[in-house]
């Protein structure tokens, strides 16, 4: 059955019950998972879930203390594995380092326990589809400047993933579906980045067309590897320091000052690989009006991100004309926004 | 004539006009008249019997005083009238100068809109330039690869006629050991037709190559190279000497294959914490419009 025939089926196949527009969107990020699908309100629907667990020993009373408190958890191989924000917050509480399926923004090769537990948490935020073969994009990171990494592995690993739960899997690169989501009023024409937890992805768009795509393999990972180090404490402290609501122009402490420098630091290191791209003049689109930047990501929602963003652009000779820069309202979840738009328009 | 003209003024401020119907309807079925020349005389005449009597002026020293305030009086007249000429001039330029900005201002806006619709265009041939030439350069990369291949193509073909040169010496012992006469001759006749159009569609790459424009130049050396692969891999079947094929998309379902087994889970009884996000319905119909469905 070709796509067209399928979008055409499901009216008449299921009737009120999928009056929604079919196609869902998924954000496979390193920090954190979020589907997003078109609800009847006209609006979407998105589940977000952190991409971690921790595994903890295997008892009959941590089994009902965790359904207790209704947290996910999976027995694997003998140990008790919990799942998500509640991995993350354990992992606080002991003092211990959450497991994680993904680095630097792929499939993490060091984690033997990444695939099962992906799949488990994709299944939940993915749900079935709601018919056989039902459209479903998901984002892939766009080839690092900075490191040598596989993502044609990456990609066609969570495409058989996708395609395996019955959906029909489309990759799209992660910076775009910022643009898709964020820059409709620019025709989206523009710049969206991606700041995520294990890269920092661009994507430079002419009318919706992907004129180029990098990433650099920076990110929300990278700041707390660093802050880590240098106020020798866990990974997941220094990200917790990180996601408390902290404001990175005016740090209120040592640990909030260390934040703040690797976030200055990461967003000039993104500026700056842009306008290298540009200036290196190699299959570069030339705009001759002002265009937008859009930033996303949750590396992005820290407090007084965006006025830092527009401080360091200012500091750098950027090449081309910049209109507006803007962190979307939904940072979080613009990147399964814009693979949702992908999705719904990719079968229209 | 002034002093007339003067009492006839003062005479019209201090009197009024009625019509005979008003008069009529007043009673009055007569009326006095005096013509305003008369009224003049007798006030000169009342002026210097006054003047007289007076004996503080000599008659003649007051004619000469009336007559120099008349003159004065003319001056100041000219004066002003000169004066109300001007300003009505400067009024009439103000007008024609108003007129001038009015039609300068649209004129202006005219080619703002026509700036604006001219830097569009700019933009959009911009963009289509810098598409043309990124085509272009792919074209030039197809072209060189196309060439490459023609080349080895040729090669095929010399080795493909030499085996089939000899396969047509060597006396066939058994039929079924070796290609039939009619195989060879099927053989034969599609390396002439394939040569043929080999040659044919040199030709025409060369002789019109710098005339067409990249896109169809594109589309014949794809059609070439598609149809000498197509020929190249139906006779290299029949000979038993085809090339590797392309394999199947890489497929990692297998990757997966232990993670199908059921694991003691309560992730069925865990509601998945899910927010309301904002409509995409504004940016599906930017998308269709681009387009062009919208």
């Amino acid at each position: 059955m070709t796509d067209h025939s399928k979008k055409s089926d499901r009216s008449a196949d299921h009737g009120a019950e999928t009056a929604v527009a079919l196609g869902k969107g998924l954000d496979v990020g390193t920090a954190n998972l979020a589907a997003a699908v078109q609800n009847d309100e006209g609006g979407i629907t998105v589940t977000v879930e952190r991409n971690a667990f921790l595994d903890i020993p295997s008892d009959v009373y941590s089994k009902s203390m965790l359904t207790k408190l209704k947290v996910p958890y999976v027995v694997h191989n003998g140990k008790l594995v919990v799942i998500g924000e509640a991995a993350f917050e354990l992992a606080n509480v002991f003092g211990r380092e959450t497991r994680r399926p993904m680095a630097d923004g792929l499939i993490s090769p060091n984690e033997q326990d990444a695939l099962p537990m992906m799949k488990m948490i994709i299944s939940k935020l993915l749900g079935e589809p709601r018919v056989p073969g039902e459209d479903c994009y998901f984002c892939v990171p766009a080839p690092s400047l900075d490191v040598d990494n596989n993502v044609v592995y990456h990609q066609g690993l969570f495409e058989s993933l996708v395609n395996k739960m019955g959906y029909t899997a489309h990759a799209i690169n992660e910076a775009h579906a910022v643009v898709f989501a964020e820059l409709a009023e620019s025709d989206f024409t523009g710049i969206g980045l991606s700041f995520g937890g294990g890269m920092a992805n661009a994507c430079i768009t002419y009318k919706s067309i992907p004129c180029l795509s990098f990433s650099v393999a920076r990110g929300g990972d990278w700041i707390d590897k660093n802050v880590a180090a240098v106020l020798g404490c866990p990974r997941s402290k220094a990200a917790h320091i990180k996601e408390r609501g902290i404001d990175i122009r005016d740090p209120k402490s040592r640990e909030e000052e260390a934040v703040a420098i690797y976030y200055r630091s990461l967003i000039n290191y993104v500026l700056q690989n842009i306008k290298a791209r540009f200036e290196s003049g190699q299959n570069m689109p030339s705009f001759t009006t002002p265009i937008d930047i859009a930033c996303a990501g949750g590396t992005s929602l820290v407090g007084g991100f965006i006025e830092v963003f527009r401080d360091e652009f200012a500091k750098i000779d950027f090449p081309i004309p910049v209109g507006r820069i803007f962190r979307s309202e939904e940072a979080l979840t613009a990147v399964a926004k814009g693979c949702l738009v992908a999705a719904a328009i990719g079968g229209s | 004539m002034e002093s007339v003209n003067e009492i006839k003024e003062a005479l019209s401020a201090r009197s009024r006009t009625a019509t005979l119907d008003e008069l009529r309807s007043e009673g009055k079925k007569k009326v006095r008249l005096i013509r305003a020349e008369q009224v003049a005389a007798m006030v000169v005449e009342a002026v210097h019997a006054a003047i007289e009597q007076s004996g503080l002026i000599d008659p003649k020293e007051a004619e000469r005083l009336v007559e120099k305030s008349r003159v004065e009086f003319r001056s100041i007249l000219r004066e002003r009238e000169q004066e109300a000429q001007h300003a009505h001039d400067v009024e009439q330029k103000l007008a024609t100068s108003e007129t001038q900005l009015r039609e300068l201002g649209a004129r202006s806006q005219e080619l703002s809109a026509a700036l604006a619709d001219t830097r569009v265009q700019l933009e959009a041939a911009g963009a289509e330039s810098t598409r043309h030439r990124d085509e272009v350069i792919d074209t030039r990369a197809e072209v060189a690869r196309c060439r490459s291949e023609l080349e080895q193509a040729h090669g095929t073909i010399a080795e493909l006629q030499e085996q089939v040169a000899q396969v047509q010496r060597t006396p066939a012992p058994v039929a079924a050991q070796g290609p039939g006469t009619d195989l060879l001759m099927s053989l034969v006749n599609e390396m002439a037709s394939m040569k043929a159009n080999l040659m044919n569609q040199q030709a025409q790459e060369r002789a019109p190559a710098a005339a067409t424009a990249g896109a169809e130049f594109s589309a014949a050396i794809d059609k070439l190279s598609g149809t000498l692969n197509d020929r190249l891999e139906k006779l290299g079947k029949k000979m038993g000497v085809s090339a590797a094929v392309d394999g199947d998309a890489v497929d990692f379902g297998g990757m997966f294959k232990d993670t199908g087994k059921l694991l003691e889970s309560n992730m069925e009884n865990i509601e998945v914490k899910q927010k309301a996000g904002g409509g995409i319905a504004a940016n599906l119909a930017r998308l269709k419009k681009l387009k062009g469905g919208g």
